[in-house]
């Protein structure tokens, strides 16, 4: 049974780190996060459903392909012991297991997409609206509960917790960096309303995500977006606090004593 | 205590230990006959070549032999004219290396900054076709050397220190000394990213202010170019 071993891995789970163990782990990711990827998809249509179900491993397969390198680079340079292969196994490992959670909770989307009103209702925008809400919330839970994992995997394996916080911290800071701009070209991912059913945007390669965001907040903010900025960060600092406690070296009793 | 590397230091050992066995690789050079320094040099131009492309991908055209010509040549420069006042500081520092192991260790250090930036160069090209921003591509290059270097620097302290070096201000000045050239390099051999009549420009600036200047400003469509000279 692979899920167990997935879901709890033990320092020994990244020893082995063969094509076997890679295939299925990838395997494992692949089918969780279509399952999930078409009841995100299948409330705007079911053909968005399955392009969806197709981009949402796609994207996860473009982030740890392109930063493969400088993953496993950033793995031995900073400490953890990690080969190339190991790292790769780990990050594969947190990617499935929050596609394993986004997986099982893929009945309770789907039932939520069936449930909405339709994309061509008056309340679509609405429906849209909390749809997005409630889904960056799973996908953010997902991710955080992963990479506590992940954590943990790495703390098991360096040799000090410096090493593995310093490697957790770059490996997120570089998949972040470039899965966001991936999920920028490979969107549309929940599909809106007024907008055509298409597997990409024909403008996909315009513009990054990084320079939406800063116009948006040019535009909310009134042409402060410095001020807007600092604001997002404080919301997202928060949002990342079960992180940063987790990076955080518990006391042990005889350490307070 | 790390253990010796193998007599015959290939590239792959190289790769190796200096990803792994930093210690067993400063030892290893300074002992005769292990014709290392050629490997680093070789291994750092690839590498800065195949990030060269990927950075000229933005503009195209000619940036895309320019603009690896120039990022190799201009870091290579800057190695050079930076490697006197190395081994003045590390020997300050207390360092026993000869000039030719701390050759050995700089051509090191900066193969693995090259490395390094393989590694970004993927992510660099993904945006190098997505965006038109100078400002968000020059952050975006920057930002990727300076965390390379970074790790070629800490390869080069701990070559030092591995050598004898105990004090760490004559190190860390120089580290600042060599980033400084190298952020001056990305102005003085101007344009890197974007397209100009002029393989090179003679006019003079410090790069905080090229940077400054350059911050907000669109890479302009092929066609809004002249069709005379190097933009050709």
């Amino acid at each position: 049974m692979l899920l167990l071993p997935l879901l709890r891995p033990d320092a020994a789970w990244l020893e082995r780190a063969d094509s076997k163990r890679i295939a299925r782990t990838a395997l494992t990711a692949t089918v969780s996060l279509a399952a999930y990827g078409f009841s995100v998809g299948f409330w705007r249509s079911p053909l968005m459903g399955g392009y969806v179900a197709v981009k949402m491993p796609l994207l996860i397969a473009c982030t740890l392909g392109c930063n493969g390198l400088l993953n496993g680079l950033l793995g031995l340079l900073l400490g953890t012991g990690l080969g190339f292969r190991q790292s790769w196994l780990a990050l594969l490992t947190a990617f499935a297991q929050a596609a394993l959670i986004l997986g099982s909770l893929a009945p309770v989307t789907f039932f939520l997409a069936w449930n909405a009103p339709s994309p061509d209702s008056q309340q679509a925008h609405t429906a849209h609206s909390a749809y997005l809400v409630v889904h960056t919330l799973l996908i953010g839970f997902a991710g955080v509960v992963s990479n506590v994992h992940l954590h943990r995997l790495l703390a098991d394996r360096a040799p000090s917790r410096m090493a593995a916080n310093a490697t957790l911290c770059a490996w997120l800071a570089g998949n972040g960096f470039l899965g966001t701009q991936f999920s920028w070209i490979l969107r549309p991912f929940f599909g809106s309303p007024g907008q055509e059913v298409a597997f990409l945007r024909p403008d996909r390669m315009k513009g990054n995500f990084y320079q939406a965001v800063w116009r948006c907040l040019d535009r909310v903010s009134g042409g402060n977006p410095e001020l807007a900025a600092t604001l997002l960060g404080l919301a997202i600092a928060i949002l990342c606090l079960p992180l940063l406690l987790n990076l955080t070296p518990k006391r042990t009793s005889h350490e307070s004593h | 205590m790390p253990a010796p590397l193998p007599d015959r230091l290939d590239f792959r050992t190289l790769f190796d230990a200096l990803l792994r066995e930093p210690q067993a690789l400063v030892e290893r050079l300074a002992q005769p006959g292990h014709r290392a320094t050629g490997r680093f040099v070789l291994l750092a131009i690839v590498s800065f070549l195949l990030f060269g492309v990927v950075l000229g991908c933005f503009a195209k055209y000619e940036q895309l032999w320019a603009a690896p010509l120039k990022i190799t040549a201009g870091l290579l420069v800057a190695g050079a004219i930076c490697f006197p006042s190395l081994f003045i500081f590390a020997t300050l520092a207390g360092s026993k290396m000869s000039a030719g192991q701390l050759a050995a260790c700089l051509a090191g250090a900066l193969a693995l900054a090259g490395l390094l930036l393989l590694g970004f160069a993927p992510a660099a090209w993904i945006f190098a076709e997505s965006t038109d921003s100078f400002g968000f591509m020059g952050m975006l290059g920057i930002g990727a050397w300076l965390i390379a270097v970074l790790f070629g620097l800490r390869f080069l302290k701990a070559a030092a220190r591995a050598a004898g070096a105990t004090q760490r201000s004559p190190l860390f000045i120089w580290s600042a000394v060599f980033l400084l050239v190298t952020l001056q390099m990305t102005t003085s051999l101007r344009p890197i990213l974007g397209r100009s009549e002029r393989l090179l420009t003679q006019e003079k600036k410090f790069f905080l202010q090229h940077w400054g200047e350059q911050l907000g400003q669109q890479l302009k469509p092929a066609n809004a170019h002249s069709t005379s000279g190097f933009s050709r």
